[in-house]
């Protein structure tokens, strides 16, 4: 998968929704991703748009809502890190789990109809 | 840049639907004949072909064993596999760095599975992609080994959250090599607690009949 697994998945799902809506132009996407999906967002966006050309989707922009790490600590409770961290990021403690971060879903489209 | 006639559409729909959906069929379709299969994902040179003939090794004469090699080009893993005289089948994936589930699926369904009891999927060898996708595998098995350096499960954390079995390999370099394993345990078990950490060496030997025991255990439990 990678990137342009990621950016074909994007495509496919955009023109099927904008389809099932009878839109005629896919203008913007919203993403969910969370960090440990280790997705650069410069490389994913080039993709999709080489891939979108020619399609309802073709110059839509992307935009990545980040999802942080979330971090279980078993003295300090919850907290977030903007990356994979086996230290709670609060008090310096290895007591923790990682129990978020991995998201990558498809929030919203803006199409024009 | 939102004008009039521009709707939003709520969608909340995961990207990985599609590979999630081949992924359940290949769930079922291994189900359905009680076969266990374990999804074997690490660097290039890690140990996973010399893992999978240590299990043919173990298996010989038990029967049943399968196994799929993926990468991105060549057969040479599947040549050096088919020599045990077990069923083998190479996919290629050229372009993309991971065995993509629906391939896997049709590779499934062309082979013989009747006698099969355990199927052995080498991924690509890299960290990541592998794990972003599922293959609908009862157990993942990560390797690392000690000459890939400790600081892996921070690097790759997806792969080692995802993986119920992390296997440390070439533990007979460690006096060559800067490695801390307690670091990479400690670094496992916070990215996934219910990790199962095992340390081999194929060349001396050490720790391979542990490892094999458990995965023996674990193909038993889906008669």
């Amino acid at each position: 998968m990678h990137e342009l697994g990621v950016a074909n998945e994007i495509l496919d799902v955009a023109l099927s929704e904008a389809e099932r809506h009878a839109a005629k132009k896919v203008t913007s996407i919203r993403l969910r991703v969370g960090v440990l999906r280790s997705i650069e967002p410069e490389n994913l966006f080039f993709l999709f748009d080489h891939i979108a050309r020619g399609t309802p989707a073709e110059g839509a922009v992307l935009e990545i809502v980040e999802e942080p790490v979330r971090v279980e600590c078993e003295a300090c409770g919850v907290s977030e890190a903007s990356s994979f961290t086996w230290e709670c990021p609060r008090c310096k403690g290895s007591g923790v789990k990682v129990t978020g971060g991995d998201s990558l879903s498809i929030l919203s489209l803006d199409v024009d109809s | 840049m939102r004008t009039d006639g521009n709707v939003r559409i709520d969608v909340e729909r995961s990207l990985l639907q599609s590979a999630d959906e081949a992924a359940a069929a290949i769930r079922a379709l291994l189900s359905e004949r009680k076969i266990y299969a374990i999804n074997l994902i690490s660097s290039p040179g890690s140990g996973k072909t010399t893992l999978i003939e240590a299990l043919l090794a173990r298996f010989d004469g038990k029967g049943g064993v399968a196994v799929v090699e993926g990468d991105i080009e060549t057969e040479i893993d599947a040549e050096r596999i088919r020599k045990h005289g077990v069923q083998v089948r190479q996919i290629n994936t050229r372009s993309s760095c991971h065995i993509q589930p629906s391939r896997l699926l049709s590779v499934l369904r062309e082979m013989d599975l009747s006698e099969t009891r355990l199927l052995l999927v080498e991924n690509v060898g890299n960290l990541v992609c592998p794990a972003e996708v599922s293959l609908g595998e009862d157990a993942r098995v990560v390797l690392l080994s000690v000459t890939e350096g400790d600081e892996k499960p921070l690097k790759y954390p997806l792969v080692f959250r995802t993986s119920d079995l992390l296997v440390i390999t070439k533990t007979d370099l460690l006096p060559y090599v800067t490695f801390d394993v307690d670091r990479v345990r400690r670094a496992a078990r916070a990215a996934n607690p219910a990790v199962e950490i095992f340390e081999v060496s194929a060349t001396a030997g050490s720790g391979m009949s542990t490892l094999l025991d458990r995965i023996e255990a674990l193909r038993a439990t889906k008669n």
